[in-house]
């Protein structure tokens, strides 16, 4: 037997194999010489590179003042993936390990967090802090309803984010059209339906006037709260079947189908739908405040096309804003350091400097109400006609309808997007697109998806009794 | 000549389809922002040849490198995908070896063992994954990573019937007779016997960790650490994302392991092929 050979000479090893052997050999050599840097302090996870960027000013005079003064601990940032820290943070509430000091959360995901019984939260219950430090005073109410289960709350929130109709200013007013007719979404679509176009002369409208698509129930859920739906109530019981529902879904219907069809499927983030939106195919779609820095960057082509309005009511006198995303910053129970964690908490959420910077960089604005008679909140944007957004946004902040932390809440929300799409079936089946007409369908569509999303909570032994 | 062409025309245009999207990719990589929506592929004007070239630029390959941190990504990722393996392999191998040809007490039970590790799904063992690195003190560490994968139940099935198949026991006690000791055996005798699962696997194992995406969100921390699919996946972001910039760090990201395959093709298949014409 040739035993003289050695592993990596002819015959033991394919040249693929030995190539593989050269890379692991010396990528391992460059690893381990390659120095990282040690971060001695609390750690700070977010999901966002623009809050990470936008908190950098804070995060260095307040470590600067560490190293100087000895105060505090120093504070590291670190910019998570949302999937990875939303994964990261279960696991280890799960596993019961530790994770960092503070975590920034974003809205959709706050029912995981809070999925089960109140003790084991994985995040300190603030509550009672909030009201012994009067921070409740200070901050724009509905903010609090979406980090609030079974009356506690979890998080400091971020943000207020109402929602507003951003039009395309220049179709409009080449059409003579004047904005300050419309008041419900009836006026909506009556005085903007001029603008329903075939622009490209094949006989079939291209432009329609409104933003929305009845599959899209993303988008749908800001309207249902508008008009004063929504899955959950502030009592936490199940609203699914609601009159304000079946309006809203049977209103989507009339938009997307028939001779009243006004609206146009363009989502948010999708280059296809950006191009359709900068062809001018797209009149008006729902904006809460920090979707109007994301079209900034992505479509600056728009820059001085565009207004900001209220959204139209649902009925006269109605609620002429929603509410849409949100982020809060909550304290892990497993943090050896709460009181520090909390003092920088309250340091960096509480600042003008972030107030600020969070509006000028994603034109946020602040949920902390002394800050809204600022100067920067009514500095004309150009991009917006010179409009002053963050006053306009300000303006409607205290309108803006509570939300609901279920973990069930997405549960529902799908159940009410097969309640949509069985009504558009019904609507086509039977030629019926007038709103008067879809009701009592829209009604029994929704108590039968109640009725099953009462099922499968019934089946969850943790929180039959407690939540939400 | 007409049945070549009936057979290279319809493959030729299923092959340019499926580079469509790597051509997209190519030309999104090199936009700005402003025109980064007005046309599917290059920047144009008024018409697709009126091509708008001060839309184009180097800077989102730039930016890759000095804003994103992305060139330590490529080395960590080199050195994850090839440490696991090389370790991936080796452990699979030892281990389908002595399942496949020692006989030991225990033996039908860890090969029952390993059949049934392979069908948990990855999900489950999330939380005891977790728990398990943090009680070893793993978390956040390059061995929290490669230790877990050093022997995958499926790599360990896999050698274990490339060893029944492939290796004569008949030859190993030839090589007792001769005075040949057990480690010597296995790296000098056995493993040459399944040199073409040994280049599959390893090639195979060298991708899936490339790719691997959800085990180095979970256990690393420290941005230093991370490998290119996380870094990649920290240029989206909640309010938009730096599209251009994203394009940019697909293709740095897809770049060096297709030239690795295409190298090493011919290993790939070769152990796929392995047997497959055994009578």
């Amino acid at each position: 037997m040739a035993m003289k050979r050695s592993i990596l000479g002819s015959g033991y090893l394919s040249p693929g194999s030995a190539i593989v052997m050269l890379i692991a050999a010396v990528s391992t050599v460059v690893v381990l010489v390659w120095p990282i840097e040690k971060r001695q302090g609390l750690e700070f996870w977010t999901f966002s590179k623009t809050h990470s960027q936008m908190y950098a000013e804070q995060l260095k005079t307040w470590n600067a003042q560490a190293d100087a003064e000895g105060a505090h601990p120093r504070v590291n940032l670190f910019v998570i993936d949302m999937t990875a820290l939303v994964r990261r943070t279960l696991s280890s509430f799960w596993a019961d390990t530790p994770v960092a000091d503070m975590i920034e959360v974003e809205g959709n995901t706050i029912g995981r967090y809070v999925a089960g019984p109140l003790e084991d939260v994985g995040f300190v219950d603030l509550t009672d802090l909030l009201q012994e430090e009067g921070i409740y005073d200070l901050v724009n109410p509905p903010s609090f309803s979406l980090w609030t289960s079974r009356g506690r709350v979890f998080g400091l929130p971020h943000d207020v984010h109402p929602v507003m109709l951003c039009y395309r200013a220049d179709i409009v007013e080449e059409a003579g059209i004047d904005v300050s007719e419309i008041e419900t979404w009836d006026d909506f679509a009556r005085v903007l339906a001029p603008l329903i176009k075939d622009l490209d002369g094949d006989g079939r409208p291209d432009r329609y006037l409104l933003n929305t698509w009845y599959t899209n129930t993303e988008w749908i859920e800001p309207l249902m709260l508008q008009a004063g739906g929504g899955t959950f109530d502030e009592s936490g019981e199940l609203i699914v079947a609601s009159k304000a529902n079946a309006l809203v879904i049977s209103t989507i219907i009339h938009w997307c189908f028939g001779e009243g069809r006004i609206a146009i499927d363009a989502p948010e983030f999708s280059p296809a739908a950006n191009h359709l939106k900068i062809e001018g195919r797209v009149v008006a779609s729902l904006m809460p405040d920090w979707l109007a820095s994301t079209w900034k960057n992505d479509m600056p082509q728009l820059s001085g096309k565009l207004k900001l309005m209220p959204l139209p009511a649902w009925e006269p006198g109605g609620r002429r804003t929603s509410v849409y995303g949100g982020t809060m910053i909550a304290i892990p129970k497993s943090t050896k350091n709460f009181d520090e964690a909390w003092a920088f908490v309250k340091h960096l959420y509480l600042s003008e400097e972030l107030a600020e910077e969070l509006y000028r960089t994603t034109n946020i604005i602040t949920p902390v109400r002394r800050y809204w008679d600022s100067d920067y909140f009514n500095e004309p944007d150009p991009y917006f006609q010179g409009q002053a957004p963050g006053a306009m946004y300000i303006a409607l902040a205290p309108d803006v309808p509570p939300r609901t932390s279920s973990p069930f809440r997405p549960l529902a929300m799908t159940r009410i997007g097969e309640a949509i799409n069985d009504l558009r079936k019904y609507a086509q089946a039977n030629d019926i697109y007038e709103v008067d007409g879809l009701m009592p369908e829209a009604l029994r569509l929704l108590e039968e998806a109640e009725r099953r999303v009462r099922a499968e909570m019934s089946r969850n032994v943790f929180l039959t009794e407690v939540t939400p | 000549m007409f049945r070549k062409l009936a057979v290279y025309t319809p493959l030729t245009l299923f092959a340019a389809i499926t580079l469509v999207p790597f051509l997209y990719l190519a030309c999104s990589s090199l936009k700005t922002n402003d025109v980064f929506f007005s046309s599917p592929f290059l920047p144009i004007d008024s018409a697709w040849w009126d091509i708008n070239w001060s839309g184009l630029t180097l800077d989102n390959f730039k930016r890759l490198f000095q804003e994103a941190g992305i060139g330590r990504a490529i080395v960590n990722s080199f050195f994850f995908a090839s440490t696991m393996a090389v370790l991936g392999t080796l452990g699979s191998a030892m281990g389908g070896y002595a399942l496949a040809k020692f006989n030991f007490l225990g033996r039908g039970m860890f090969t029952n063992i390993v059949l049934t590790a392979l069908i948990i799904p990855g999900a489950l063992l999330l939380a005891p994954g977790y728990k398990v690195l943090y009680t070893l003190g793993l978390l956040d560490s390059y061995a929290g990573l490669i230790l877990p994968g050093v022997a995958p139940a499926f790599g360990v099935f896999l050698f274990r019937q490339a060893f029944v198949s492939g290796l004569p026991t008949e030859m190993m006690e030839a090589g007792r007779i001769d005075g040949c000791g057990e480690v010597r055996m296995f790296f000098q005798l056995a493993l040459p016997m399944v040199r073409p699962m040994v280049g599959a696997f390893l090639l195979i194992t060298y991708l899936g960790t490339w790719n691997n995406f959800i085990g180095p969100q979970i256990v690393l921390q420290t941005p230093e650490k991370y490998p290119l699919a996380v870094a990649v996946a920290q240029l989206r972001g909640p309010y938009g994302s730096e599209y251009g910039m994203i394009m940019a760090g697909t293709i740095v990201a897809i770049l060096p392991v297709l030239i690795l395959f295409l190298m090493l093709q011919k290993d790939f298949i070769a152990g796929l092929t392995a047997g497959s014409v055994k009578g």
